[in-house]
């Protein structure tokens, strides 16, 4: 395989950067970069795609479905991490800060896993997923701490995204002409994606109810919820115990504003603002160690939730998580209710 | 006579009380979060928020014990959890049953709420006000004075006398005329500092979370560990400075930010939130000066500092400078601390050493070779 790259790499040195599928223009910073790896895919004659590499955290969650169906369109291939496991965890708190939340330190452990695996890894810098909205401050450096640090031998391909200014489309739209393709490609790729997200998301909301089963809500980050490592635990001993859960919604419109600006803790505050005891039974407020946004806000949710009469629980996970302490947690509060009734 | 409660943020508090006589009250405050305080705060905040929080709620617990009514929070516009603080000290304080109003700057009108409550008259409101720029003035200059004199001193202690009891007669003075007076003893007091001339003392810079940079209690006094150490310190927080971008920034429209992301742009292209990309900034600005080393501060789990430090060590390798990360919690004690900094400062001597007697030996080694050299000696000596 090695070899074979550096015939090709001889043979196509002197060769213009010209392919029929995606041209390049080298006078980008970005593609500056990254061209020699393109010239070494292309010399063969047919185009290999490019690879690029999606790490299943963060924004993976946030825009479910997105970025592999927006590459994919582009005429990339996507790669995207495995799930998170124990053993990404143990990964993590071996090349991760110590100090990191737990999603940030597993999101390193993604990045390990893709570096090196493929051509560029995709970190957006997410500053604001709703309008007039902040996302945490952690997501920020993202992009040049990968650079700075774990995703140091490979390409790191950024773009901004900022609700407040831009909207989730023309950043899209940037983020096509910043990997030079054709106006008309983007548009249409944009379109296919942002149709696939919202397929995506739906899928993920959809909450499955039977008569007579209790019914809870499950609170907390994109991220957190939809993990393997973090919520997985919880919702297999919830499904053996026969108990229905909603995983909390961001789909919907954007919530109404309050004192709170970071988008996630915002949302929450709303959905708890408006769901009353007859509705569900309980509220699993599911969160991770460390967490910035959490720590803040785990008062302002506990008294509305106390105001309204439903029982609530606030779960942290940390590294040292395993199924048999937060079977215990589960099953005592579920266990309470009933003495409630 | 009405007390009002406000924030540590070092000695500039002496300079924040006289801006409270603008309102026509007196403040409640002290230079540093007493360890009492920092007790009370960490039994009522919930446990995973970070330290600053903490030292603030239980500084105005401890304000409303020695029944102050009123208490004034900054209110941040930036991304991280300082935004929220006033909101949550507001409810945890409701929570305890304690009856402290909180003020913040809330900009919904000419006037903020806090000027609209206690209406002063013009005159008893700007007044203060100038005093106050004087003030901070004066101790931003008392700040680097001491940096600069406290590694060099030849009596240990002589510059924290001085020092000190410049403090208290600056927070005693009430008249501008006063304040101008002890400016210029200042000059002439540290003048008077025997020091130590041959002396060259290592190099530090100090950047990371501000209420660390400043409060002398939650950090353990690092200025002066350091600074007894025989290692000149620069803190890169200085509120007269800080104060002046923030106006230069409203009146006109220069961003200091934009400065500091030119520099730090091939490491860190966002401005975070707190002072992370201020953090960045100052340590490759730093290194390009030839500094020794930078230490680091922050809380445990401050989210914009914290997020940086790949980005700093990164720095830190590229630009081969030590950056020592410090982060602080509840139980940190200020002896492991004073440990790790004489560590730090050892090592930075030893680098020293080395450096320059490896300067030495390539001197040695270039200069046979040099044939102006040898043409030279052999001119003079043939």
């Amino acid at each position: 395989m090695l070899k074979t790259h550096k015939a090709l790499k001889r043979r196509s040195s002197h060769c213009m950067i010209k392919g029929t599928r995606m041209l390049i223009d080298t006078s980008h910073r970005f593609l500056k970069r990254i061209s020699d790896i393109y010239r070494v895919k292309k010399g063969a004659g047919d185009v290999l795609p490019l690879t690029v590499g999606i790490p299943r955290m963060f924004y993976y969650y946030i825009y479910p479905g997105l970025w592999e169906t927006f590459f994919r369109e582009l005429g990339m291939k996507p790669v995207v991490s495995g799930m998170s496991t124990a053993k990404t965890v143990e990964k993590a708190s071996e090349i991760s800060e110590t100090e990191h939340c737990l999603p940030n330190k597993l999101f390193d452990a993604h990045l390990a896993e893709l570096a090196g695996r493929v051509d560029m890894i995709f970190v957006p810098r997410v500053l604001a997923t709703i309008k007039d909205h902040l996302s945490c401050p952690k997501f920020g450096p993202l992009p040049d701490a990968a650079r700075a640090d774990i995703a140091r031998v490979t390409e790191v391909l950024s773009i901004d995204i900022d609700e407040t200014s831009q909207p989730l489309s023309s950043s899209l739209m940037l983020l096509g002409k910043k990997l030079n393709m054709p106006k008309a490609r983007t548009v249409s790729a944009v379109k296919t994606a942002i149709s696939a997200m919202q397929e995506a998301r739906r899928k993920m909301d959809r909450p499955v109810r039977k008569k007579g089963r209790p019914y809870f809500l499950l609170a907390g980050h994109h991220y957190t919820i939809h993990d393997n490592f973090i919520a997985g635990p919880v919702l297999n001993k919830l499904q053996s115990m026969d108990v229905d859960v909603e995983l909390i919604s961001f789909s919907e419109n954007t919530p109404e504003k309050s004192y709170i600006l970071w988008s996630t803790s915002n949302a929450i505050y709303h959905k708890l603002n408006t769901i009353s005891a007859d509705e569900y039974d309980g509220v699993i407020q599911l969160s991770v160690f460390n967490c910035g946004c959490d720590s803040m806000m785990m008062d302002t949710y506990r008294q509305l939730v106390r105001e309204k009469n439903i029982p609530y629980m606030f779960l942290m996970i940390d590294e040292h998580s395993a199924q048999a302490g937060i079977d215990t947690r589960v099953e005592a509060f579920i266990d309470s209710l009933g003495w409630r009734k | 006579m009405t007390y009002m409660a406000i924030p540590n943020i070092g000695n500039y508090t002496i300079a924040l009380a006289t801006a409270v006589e603008s309102l026509g009250i007196k403040a409640w405050a002290s230079t540093a979060t007493t360890p009492e305080a920092l007790k009370l705060g960490i039994n009522a905040a919930p446990e995973s928020v970070c330290l600053p929080l903490k030292a603030h709620l239980g500084h105005f617990i401890e304000a409303d014990r020695a029944g102050v009514e009123y208490a004034f929070m900054v209110n941040s516009v930036g991304t991280c959890r300082l935004r929220y603080y006033r909101h949550m000290i507001g409810d945890i304080m409701k929570d305890l049953g304690l009856k402290i109003k909180i003020f913040g700057l809330g900009f919904d009108g000419f006037k903020p709420p806090i000027v609209r409550y206690f209406d002063p008259g013009p005159v008893t409101f700007v007044k203060p006000l100038i005093h106050t720029a004087l003030k901070i003035k004066v101790i931003d200059e008392l700040e680097v004075a001491a940096w600069r004199t406290r590694p060099v001193e030849v009596n240990q202690g002589d510059t924290t006398r001085v020092m000190n009891r410049l403090l208290v007669e600056l927070s005693e003075s009430r008249t501008m005329a006063a304040t101008r007076a002890i400016r210029k003893k200042a000059a002439r007091c540290f003048a008077e500092i025997p020091i130590d001339t041959e002396k060259r003392p290592l190099r530090v810079g100090l950047v990371g979370e501000i209420s660390f940079l400043r409060d002398k209690c939650l950090n353990k006094n690092i200025e002066y560990i350091l600074g007894s150490q025989g290692v000149e310190v620069r803190n890169f927080f200085l509120l007269g400075e800080e104060l002046n971008n923030i106006s230069r920034i409203v009146l006109l429209n220069q961003n200091r930010r934009k400065y500091l992301s030119k520099i730090a742009d091939s490491y860190l292209q966002c401005t975070v939130g707190g002072h992370a990309l201020d953090s960045v900034a100052h340590s490759i600005r730093c290194a390009d000066e030839g500094y020794d080393g930078m230490v680091h501060l922050c809380p445990s789990g401050c989210m914009p500092e914290v997020s940086v430090r790949p980005i700093l060590k990164r720095v830190s390798k590229d630009k081969d400078i030590p950056i020592l990360e410090m982060s602080y919690d509840e139980h940190t004690c200020g002896v492991g601390i004073a440990t790790r900094l004489e560590a730090f400062a050892d090592v930075l001597r030893e680098r020293r050493k080395k450096k320059r007697s490896l300067v030495h030996r390539v001197d040695m080694v270039i200069k046979p070779n040099n044939a102006d050299i040898e043409k030279k000696l052999n001119k003079v000596c043939p």
